[in-house]
């Protein structure tokens, strides 16, 4: 039973936690983002994510036209620790109105 | 404490670790610290062609600092017993 | 406290540290502490290139903050002599972007 206290938001750490066994968006240094479903964190933003989408995106430029080519990179991890002390951002599930 | 205690249960699969300089090394986890640094062993490296450099290291000790992702084994994630544990955490327990 | 992964097997022995300038420094471990400071022994560096193969580099006695020490590697003696340093071409290994 969620006691009114916990299902309260008072500081961000709450928000996250309500976002437990949902699919999160997670922004990191080094042009990294993730999607997964979050299944454990701590107050440093460590992470345990499962079903976890991740883009990397690049830069490279055009060794003729010098022009920048944006490049993204995907791949999936069925279960990935993140490292808290890389995370930008972190965006709670959207809920349909 | 929650993933210092999760990955003391982790001892002994083995896991990919990824370096915040985009190396990624395989391995059999054999002890974690406080600091979340690692040790594993019987390495190596994923893109041996590509980074030779640890070609004769077969043990090794990361700094916890240095980790960005770590991939787990499905077998070794009991997701309810980590949502449990999160809650826990989440109190301050 | 239980028994974390400290680098107490490792005295006396030949590792091998990748830096967090991505640096590799080979050499004898003498000592270290909780941070990860480590001193380090009749050390040298293997220098990677993609022009030549790896040139070694005398170093001496070194101790090495912690915070810039990534990999602390047990360097097999026996696996090290089958490679062949002095022909292998690599680019250096990148910086550690925090």
């Amino acid at each position: 039973m969620a006691s009114e206290e916990e299902s309260a938001v008072k500081e961000p750490l709450d928000l996250i936690r309500l976002s437990l066994d949902e699919r999160i968006y997670v922004k990191l240094r080094s042009d990294r983002e993730l999607r997964g479903k979050l299944h454990a964190y701590d107050q440093h933003l460590n992470m345990i994510l499962g079903d976890v989408e991740e883009v990397v995106t690049s830069i490279e430029i055009d060794d003729e036209t010098y022009e920048e080519i944006v490049r993204t990179t995907k791949r999936n991890v069925p279960f990935l620790f993140v490292r808290g002390d890389g995370v930008i951002l972190v965006s709670p599930p959207l809920r349909t109105a | 404490m929650l993933f210092f205690s999760y990955f003391k249960e982790l001892v002994g699969r083995e896991v990919t670790v990824e370096l915040k300089n985009d190396l990624a090394i395989r391995g059999t986890l054999h002890s974690v610290d406080q600091y979340l640094n690692i040790k594993l062993e019987n390495t190596r490296v994923v893109d041996q062609e590509k980074y030779p450099h640890m070609l004769s290291v077969r043990n090794c000790f990361i700094r916890g600092s240095v980790v960005r992702y770590v991939q787990l084994p499905p077998e070794g994630v009991d997701v309810e017993l980590l949502h449990d544990a999160t809650r826990r955490e989440a109190r301050g327990g | 406290m239980s028994s974390g992964p400290g680098l107490e097997s490792l005295v006396d022995q030949t590792i091998s540290v990748i830096t967090n300038d991505g640096r590799n420094i080979v050499g004898v471990l003498k000592g270290f502490d909780q941070a990860t400071n480590i001193i380090l022994d009749e050390s040298h560096e293997r220098v990677f290139s993609t022009k030549e193969g790896v040139q070694q580099l005398v170093l001496g006695l070194y101790i090495i903050r912690g915070d810039n020490i990534s990999i602390v590697g047990e360097l097999d003696a026996d696996l090290d002599s089958t490679v062949d340093w002095s022909n292998m071409k690599a680019y250096p290994l990148k910086p550690v972007i925090h």
